[in-house]
């Protein structure tokens, strides 16, 4: 019998079992095959089930009556019906489903990635060991497990794949290849050459991952028609039973605001990720995608495309799996009835104080580390487990505890590095990819359509959160701080004479103490920053802010700067702004830096007036947030669409446009348009505007304000001139 | 996200425009006084949403009070501190 230990590439779903990848240590790609049942659960009345049995009795299917666990109603006699042809599962149920539509199904929906890595405690990208007969698969053993930190990096060979160009707007010409050291590009036209080239390029580097820009909502199904204009046959997938699976575009609606996600392209045997149309390619990229799949159970090629909550979902499936908790088909959990003051208590976020506008020097930042999460874990805060005392560790602890873990574990390992270490941008990927998975999970406890959600679970995390901020508050007041601001699970702090970062650890060990959750200095501000309302400048802002750690890093929230429809050649001149200010070592010394501010706006607006400023450093971005029609006074996004609109294209809810400001009929001109704009049509006195406007966001705020000596004073105001 | 009650911060910008007729009829000076203390208590919409009250708009006005309190206090230690220095 033969044998092999290697890297779990792919898994998939076949009539007859599962297809698997395996990548090895002697670097063949073994295509293996495995025999893999699948079980889901029916349950309702007997006279209906006993219908369902005999229906079912002609299918080829495996039946038996059985009693298995439900989160929420407890064990349950219910009909398994077990089947080895995992590809048609679905169908299975989607046909039993439309004659007994009033059975409770279960375990129907789960991936068979998730099936498999339950079953046999492997996990995607990990090592096992496989012993084989021919290409079947006899046993499978894991040789590592997700939550280990060093896992050995798998040697995947990557090809890149870049067109020339935005083929939503331009017609790309050239392919630019990219593979190892080696790069070089092929040409696009005429087409018969380039499928050629491309075609023998994929046999002799046969890639894992097919890396691309565009790749979902160009290349493939461009392959697709040229491979039929041609007639050269090209399957960019390894496995060559397989055709490449193509998803449909969306528009969707989701943390306030409309986003599009483009066409997909799978491929079997080897990944497909599309860069453009990833979704946290921004945050994680592919080291980060890849520990996602890690540790969720789901495909890389899908967790790349997808939020964090399907993969903390999926975490929470594989828990349930692993517990032989049944997985409900549809949420079954309402909100309880409450009354109106139940409801008052009940309904509130987390606690945001009102900073205390102005100025502050020496202050330090301490943030609660994953402190939501840490809450459910510590506390036991799952559906199932809401109102009662003493109840065993619920579903959500158990999935998050060591997904919790895993990451306080990289933030040590990361914090103990020099940055120049060549590991660190790897490990800050695998730490961020894992923060997003614990924070969407809070989110997930409230989720109108989230499996294992319950309203009350959600509102007893913000509960437990609001009394920690405030017992941390008391902490630091008995110890004679005074507390500036409060953001959910941040605390900024002062006392006179504390200014070095061991100052603030006995009270850190006070808080950590007291709360059980724990607690890390972000740092300590030579000066910082909180702004007023623009309407009022008695009204402080909750969570905007800018100020310079010790070390003369900046750090600011809510201001141009951080806002993304903010112009670069705007957001660079305050960055510039707030990088002279970070030279004062505290508020009195700011004095001395506002002229050097002054020269660099004047220095800034002559740039923009003479013509020295790249067009695309003034570019504007807004989203669609609705279709082009449908808006009463078309916003400056909607106007840029309709100039491109009459040139052919189509804009659907969500996509963002570019365009600049300009001296027209319609106020702008739209970036991909054909023609470029002339630069003496551009409006200047508009960005004159942007840029006074953000640089007089820092320029208030060190000098308008009064400064925290006097920081209890001003109800009334201190603008008495505007009094007539 | 998903919240079936108004925010504090809602709340008290539902009252200031339900009260826009009785500003509009004050004095320009009184105006700018009487948004003063909707100012005054958006300084403790933290302490208001903790106080979980049926009635919001109380714990506001208890907020502009306390930052009365507090500008009498500030202006009182003044006072003693100016007569300190003249005494003296």
């Amino acid at each position: 019998m033969a044998e092999a230990i290697g890297w779990l590439l792919d898994v998939y779903a076949e009539e007859d079992g599962i297809t698997l990848w395996l990548l090895t240590e002697n670097k063949e790609r073994l295509h293996l095959r495995m025999k893999f049942e699948v079980a889901f659960y029916a349950a309702g009345e007997f006279p209906l089930l006993r219908q369902a049995w005999k229906y079912l009795r002609e299918k080829n299917v495996g039946l038996e009556r059985t009693i298995r666990r439900d989160l929420f109603l407890g064990e349950r006699d219910v009909m398994a019906i077990t089947t080895s042809d995992p590809a048609h599962v679905q169908n299975l149920f989607r046909n039993l489903q439309g004659q007994f539509p009033s059975l409770d199904y279960y375990d129907t929906d789960i991936p068979i990635t998730l099936r498999f890595v339950a079953q046999t405690n492997t996990h995607l990208l990990g090592r096992c060991h496989v012993t084989l007969d021919e290409e079947w698969v006899e046993s499978i053993e894991p040789l590592s497990s997700p939550w280990e930190i060093d896992t050995a990096p798998m040697p995947l060979r990557t090809l890149t794949l870049t067109p020339d160009c935005n083929p939503a707007f331009r017609k790309p010409k050239r392919l630019h290849v990219k593979y190892g050291q080696r790069e070089y590009s092929l040409s696009l036209e005429p087409p018969r050459p380039f499928m050629i080239g491309l075609k023998a390029d994929l046999q002799r580097i046969d890639p894992d991952l097919i890396l691309t820009d565009y790749g979902d909502t160009w290349l493939f199904p461009q392959l697709g028609a040229w491979s039929e204009e041609t007639g050269i046959e090209l399957n960019p997938n390894r496995d060559e039973n397989r055709q490449v699976m193509t998803r449909k575009a969306d528009s969707y609606f989701a943390y306030g605001q409309v986003t599009y996600r483009g066409a997909q392209a799978h491929l079997f045997g080897r990944w497909h990720i599309d860069r453009k149309n990833a979704m946290s390619f921004s945050e994680y990229g592919l080291e980060g995608a890849m520990e996602q799949a890690r540790v969720t159970g789901v495909g890389v090629q899908e967790m790349a495309r997808k939020s964090p909550g399907a993969g903390i979902t999926a975490m929470q499936m594989m828990t349930a799996l692993r517990n032989d908790i049944m997985v409900p088909v549809q949420k079954q959990q309402v909100e309880s009835r409450k009354t109106l003051a139940e409801l008052i208590r009940a309904d509130h976020g987390g606690l945001i104080y009102q900073p205390i506008i102005g100025v502050h020097g020496n202050v330090a930042q301490i943030d609660f580390s994953s402190m939501y999460p840490a809450i459910m874990v510590k506390h036991n805060i799952s559906p199932e487990t809401v109102d009662l005392e003493d109840a065993p560790e619920g579903l959500i602890p158990k999935t998050l505890r060591p997904l919790l873990e895993k990451r306080l574990m990289l933030k040590k390992i990361l914090s103990d590095l020099d940055p120049r270490d060549c590991r660190v941008e790897i490990l800050k990927a695998r730490a961020s990819a894992l923060k997003w998975l614990l924070v969407v999970c809070f989110g997930y406890l409230g989720y109108k359509n989230a499996r294992f959600g319950k309203i009350e679970s959600h509102e007893a995390v913000t509960a437990m959160s609001r009394e920690l901020m405030l017992q941390a508050k008391e902490v630091a007041e008995d110890m004679g701080f005074t507390v500036l601001h409060m953001y959910v699970d941040c605390l900024f702090v002062q006392q006179e004479g504390f200014h070095r970062p061991s100052d603030f650890t006995s009270l850190m060990n006070a808080i950590e103490e007291k709360t059980g959750i724990p607690i890390a200095l972000e740092g300590v501000f030579k000066w910082v920053a909180f702004l007023a309302s623009k309407r009022d400048a008695r009204v402080p802002v909750p969570n905007q802010y800018f100020g310079a750690f010790q070390d003369g890093t900046l750090k600011y929230r809510g201001i141009e700067l951080r806002r993304r429809d903010t112009t670069l050649w705007v957001r660079k001149t305050q960055l510039k702004a707030l990088e002279i200010l970070a030279h004062a070592n505290s508020p009195r010394e700011f004095a001395d830096h506002i002229p050097d501010i002054v020269r660099l706006v004047e220095g800034a607006k002559r740039d923009l007036r003479t013509g020295r400023v790249p067009l695309d450093q003034l570019i504007i971005r807004q989203r669609l947030s609705r279709s082009i029609e449908a808006y009463r006074t078309p916003s400056p996004a909607a106007r840029a669409a309709l100039q491109l609109q009459a040139q052919g294209r189509h804009f659907a809810p969500g996509q963002s446009l570019e365009f600049l400001f300009a001296r027209n009929a319609s106020g702008v001109h739209a970036w991909e348009m054909e023609e470029t704009l002339d630069p003496g049509r551009l409006d200047t006195k508009r960005y004159y505007r942007l840029l006074d406007r953000a640089i007089e966001t820092v320029l208030v705020a060190l000098s308008g304000y009064q400064t925290s000596a006097e920081i209890s004073g001003g109800f009334l105001g201190k603008q008495e001139e505007s009094i007539p | 996200m998903g919240r079936t009650l108004a925010t504090i911060t809602q709340l008290l910008n539902e009252t200031e425009v339900n009260l826009s007729a009785f500003r509009r009829t004050l004095r320009r000076s009184d105006q700018y006084i009487f948004d003063g203390l909707f100012a005054a208590a958006r300084r403790h919409i933290a302490a208001i949403g903790q106080a979980e009250s049926l009635l919001p708009f109380e714990s506001a006005l208890l907020a502009m009070l306390l930052e009365q309190s507090k500008e009498i206090s500030i202006l009182e230690q003044k006072v003693e501190e100016l007569i300190k220095k003249n005494s003296g």
